[in-house]
């Protein structure tokens, strides 16, 4: 097994900072673009880019409430997305279990 | 998106530059404990600023009602203290929720909501009953051990209420409401003076232990 073998969709620096974030807030909560961007440190751009992403494959939901300047854009994980941090987690642990020190837990 | 305007395709090529496992795991843990420090509610800060209320403020009024003969209540300085500590005490609150919480919507939103709802028409209630028994000519001992136990009834009974979730049970709000109940039941029968120096020290104090204990127990 290599890194090669991780999910690619969550596997990149940025994208991978936005899932353990979403993942950190239970189940049936949401996040609000602007929080998430605060939280992340990237440029709205950068960030629509990886959410973008993410939403493709199914792992993130973004919904928008009102329009123009007072819209909201919140953003949360979906079951799938969870399973799929779990998975890249458990992955992860063995990759380095395999190679060196073990890998600190993360809230999924 | 809110930021439309933004949407241009930034390259990838910073992110698509390879990530080892070790940095992967580095990256989690920094993401995973920011988001923590940043989103979670520091709930020990608000159970030492409400316990220190409910400790001065009780505190106080049973100073000035001690040795009273005959017992007249607390002195009006007394209750402003009280007033005030309040005051801070839901100021301290709101910052600290609001500092957590900004951005956070869904179930978590709607569970505070219905918290800070059950809080206020609980009060609401109690105010419109109190106005009611002086109406009735309640005697000033009846109105002080009332006015000091009720709300701590309203505020155990909201904390346990509220202390199921879809994500599980929160063990500290569940215990401390069991615990305020049970001090407001009991401090009842200690009558007009002592009511305000076990409510003080149970009530008041019981919310500081839980500011202790509360990073050691299991979360929902």
């Amino acid at each position: 097994m290599s890194d090669h073998d991780l999910d690619q969709a969550i596997h990149a620096p940025a994208r991978l900072r936005i899932m353990v974030t979403l993942a950190s807030l239970p189940d049936g909560d949401d996040l609000s673009f602007t929080r998430l961007q605060d939280l992340i440190g990237l440029t709205p751009g950068n960030l629509i880019t990886h959410l973008r992403k993410l939403e493709d494959t199914g792992y993130i939901t973004t919904h928008k409430n009102g329009a123009g300047v007072t819209g909201r854009t919140s953003v949360a994980l979906t079951l799938g997305g969870r399973a799929a941090l779990e998975r890249y987690t458990a992955m992860l642990r063995e990759l380095l279990d395999s190679a060196g020190p073990p890998v600190t837990g993360t809230r999924t | 998106m809110s930021d439309e305007a933004d949407t241009r395709n930034v390259p990838e090529s910073a992110e698509a530059v390879g990530m080892d496992a070790q940095g992967a795991a580095a990256i989690m843990q920094q993401a995973g404990a920011r988001a923590s420090t940043e989103l979670r509610i520091r709930r020990p800060v608000l159970f030492v600023t409400w316990g220190l209320a409910v400790l001065i403020g009780y505190g106080a009024m049973w100073l000035s009602v001690r040795g009273q003969h005959p017992f007249k209540g607390p002195a009006g300085p007394t209750l402003l203290l009280a007033l005030l500590l309040l005051m801070i005490a839901a100021i301290i609150t709101a910052q600290i929720v609001d500092r957590a919480a900004s951005g956070v919507g869904g179930r978590s939103e709607v569970q505070r909501g219905i918290f800070v709802l059950a809080l206020l028409a609980g009060y609401a209630a109690l105010l419109i009953e109190k106005i009611a028994l002086v109406g009735a000519g309640v005697s000033r001992p009846i109105q002080v051990v009332l006015g000091v136990t009720a709300p701590m009834l309203v505020v155990g009974l909201v904390f346990v209420a509220t202390s199921a979730s879809t994500t599980g049970l929160n063990w500290p709000r569940l215990a401390l409401g069991i615990w305020l109940l049970a001090v407001a039941a009991g401090a009842s029968w200690a009558g007009p003076v002592t009511v305000l120096a076990v409510c003080a020290l149970a009530g008041g104090g019981g919310v500081l232990l839980m500011a202790a204990i509360e990073p050691k127990l299991p979360r929902p």
